[in-house]
């Protein structure tokens, strides 16, 4: 009984908010995990948007318009999200910021498709900008960016002459380890050891050893921080001069921890914590988020979302127009937008352009300072 | 060549603490004909205590005093010991004359026994040593480097694998030990009191497995709830390539094992190198069943 309540109550609700947008709204749709094992992603996802929203509404409302947020619950699950893809399309949103995660949003993709709905994820799985969707766009950069990134890093940035290259025996670690040494050979670069470790063996001197034999000025480790510690440990223990750069697994504070003395100098790559990011924007928006809500945004995964909606606003507000495909044609064409999270735009495939990934040196305190790219 | 040189140092000092360790299950299958699987988990129980005593003692930052660390190993040896005196009483000594497989799976269960307790008490995460423990000088010799550390770990083992030598072969306790491995009944007629040997083993075997388990400790700087499988393995390995049931064996069987492991991880394939070390074992069982210093023993009939 109070159910059948609720669903009315619900379904009058809907009515009321599809009947504003024709006239002088518009809404936006919040996809996330706001409950469950992601929770405090979704949270954050949520914030970020009714932040902005009000934001906007402040400054006069987008084209004039009051923007209004409606939020769906996806549990960070594929069923739920397919749910809320059908309850989004049916309040008659403009647009969709998010899921947080990739599966929950492959879910959703193909409904908002359908629905003419743009969409913004930070997903980082390689598929969700290979179905064609045209009005999809994701915020943050997929998991090739970190391998491209890495191989700019290695080769062009710090011209390091004598690379070599651990991965360990997992999916992730193997993947991106085998992607970085093409990225690195693309580069132009000379690797001169390509090993593997067995995660978790605690003892890699033997490898190091090798390693140490062919002379390279940096080893890059691409697997996760309890092995990548004890690696950057041992490689000093076997007076190894070489740099040592890890791949986002390492970043953990347990990293420290296990290289002990050895940490200092160490470099981590990966996109930065939100409170590391070093543009002007980021800083104010860091600021005001913390006003509202008296704390900092959970990850650097609400920013990327702020981002694509931020660059969705920008299209609206350069095209004066509220057609999906007119927003997609210049979102499509957008370069250097200055995000919170550094300069982005947006392939044919709605991929996000612009790196967001940051090389930072562990420095004595255990704290984090990047150095690439200098701001 | 340095590369070589390097290799066997490293090579030797996993080695020593495989021997460490492996003279625990070799003393036990030498008088109860029984491989206690338990052994590397109570390796690693005398890693977390001395961690505890450690952390407890040192606080969190800087290095721990030396007297730290010398209470750490004592207690340690003392709470692993006592705890392969349970492990005796509990759940082999009710089993001592049933079928040799209830032991085996007695054996198994106390080793998930004890590897769960570790984790309920000290948490499934890795848990990491301060550094500092033993002193950190390094030497080197052209390239090849050798830290203070790894001097101590393979000079305290060589001291305490000949202590343990001496000890059973120089003392009256010790002749009672090799007598009950021999023949128990006829120790038994002879007057020895084999129920003290073998809770003697359980208390001797159990202390230099903590002393090994330490060394993993502070030679790595990591402790991880589950890593005794792994230790355990390699240390019984080590003991079979020895010749299990006979302690210089199980010493030479460690050092040999750890340098083998140490040269083909360097020189053929990390990836495949606990593939070549069970390789050299099932090699060693083909060619040498009775392991390198173990006698062919008559079967009893």
């Amino acid at each position: 009984m109070l159910k059948a309540k609720l669903l009315i109550a619900a379904a009058a609700f809907s009515f009321g908010v599809a009947a504003n947008a024709a006239a002088d709204t518009v809404t936006f749709g919040v996809q996330a995990p706001i409950t469950g094992q992601y929770a405090n992603e979704g949270q954050g996802i949520e914030k970020a948007v009714r932040l902005l929203a009000k934001q906007l509404n402040a400054d006069g409302g987008l084209l004039g318009k009051t923007v209004e947020v409606v939020a769906c619950d996806d549990e960070g699950k594929a069923t739920q999200a397919a749910l809320c893809g059908r309850e989004l399309s049916n309040k008659g949103v403009f647009t969709v910021i998010g899921s947080y995660t990739s599966g929950a949003t492959a879910a959703s993709q193909p409904i908002f498709a359908r629905a003419n709905i743009l969409q913004t994820s930070d997903g980082t799985a390689e598929q969700l900008t290979q179905h064609g969707y045209k009005l999809f766009f994701r915020n943050a950069p997929p998991n090739s960016a970190e391998a491209k990134f890495t191989g700019e890093y290695l080769v062009k940035a710090k011209q390091y002459k004598r690379i070599a290259i651990i991965a360990d025996h997992s999916s992730f670690a193997k993947g991106l380890g085998e992607a970085v040494t093409e990225a690195v050979k693309a580069e132009g670069g000379n690797i001169v050891y390509n090993g593997f470790i067995n995660a978790g063996s605690q003892d890699y001197r033997s490898v190091l050893t090798s390693i140490k034999s062919e002379n390279p000025d940096v080893i890059y480790f691409s697997g996760y921080y309890s092995d990548g510690g004890l690696i950057r440990a041992q490689q000093e223990a076997l007076g190894i001069k070489a740099d040592f750069v890890g791949g986002d697994a390492n970043q953990n504070v347990k990293f420290g921890e296990l290289a002990g003395k050895a940490a200092e100098g160490a470099v981590i790559i990966n996109v930065p914590a939100p409170e590391n990011l070093p543009y002007p924007e980021a800083k104010s928006f860091l600021s005001d988020y913390n006003a509202a809500y008296g704390e900092n945004p959970p990850s650097i995964f609400t920013l990327t979302n702020a981002d694509g909606m931020r660059a969705i606003v920008k299209a609206v507000q350069e095209t004066k127009s509220f057609e999906p495909s007119d927003v997609a044609d210049y979102l499509h064409s957008l370069r250097d937008f200055p995000g919170f999270t550094g300069p982005l735009g947006f392939d044919d495939n709605g991929e996000r352009l612009g790196s967001a990934f940051q090389a930072f040196e562990i420095q004595a305190d255990g704290s984090y300072k990047t150095t690439y790219p200098a701001n | 060549m340095e590369t070589f040189l390097q290799q066997l140092v490293n090579g030797l000092t996993v080695g020593s603490i495989y021997a460490l360790i492996a003279l625990g299950y070799t003393m036990v299958y030498g008088i109860l004909k029984l491989i206690n699987f338990a052994h590397g988990d109570l390796a690693v129980l005398g890693a977390f205590i001395g961690l505890t005593v450690i952390t407890g003692l040192a606080g969190a930052g800087g290095a721990p005093a030396n007297w730290i660390v010398i209470v750490a190993f004592v207690l340690a040896v003392l709470v692993v010991a006592i705890a392969g005196v349970l492990l005796e009483f509990t759940a082999y000594r009710p089993l001592r004359h049933a079928h040799r497989l209830s032991a085996v799976v007695s054996a198994l269960g106390a080793s998930m026994f004890i590897e769960n307790g570790i984790m309920l008490i000290w948490s499934p995460q890795t848990l990491t040593f301060p550094e500092g423990i033993m002193p950190e000088t390094t030497f080197h010799y052209g390239s090849v480097v050798i830290s203070a550390t790894q001097l101590f770990i393979v000079a305290i083992s060589f001291v305490l694998m000949l202590a343990l030598y001496l000890y059973v072969n120089k003392t009256r306790f010790g002749t009672a030990i090799r007598a009950s491995a021999i023949d128990q009944d006829a120790a038994r007629l002879m007057g020895i009191n084999v129920n003290k040997v073998i809770v003697s083993v359980f208390v001797l075997g159990p202390a230099l497995g903590a002393i090994g388990g330490l060394f993993i400790g502070v030679y790595y700087r990591q402790a991880v709830f589950d890593m005794g499988w792994i230790y355990g393995l390699n240390a019984f390995i080590a003991a079979i390539i020895g010749g299990i049931g006979n302690i210089p064996g199980a010493m030479i069987g460690g050092l040999l094992l750890g340098l083998f492991s140490s040269l083909a991880g360097g020189y053929i394939s990390s990836t495949w190198q606990q593939a070549i070390v069970f390789g050299l074992l099932i090699l060693i069982l083909l060619v040498r069943p009775t392991g390198i210093l173990g006698e062919r023993v008559a079967e009893k009939v």
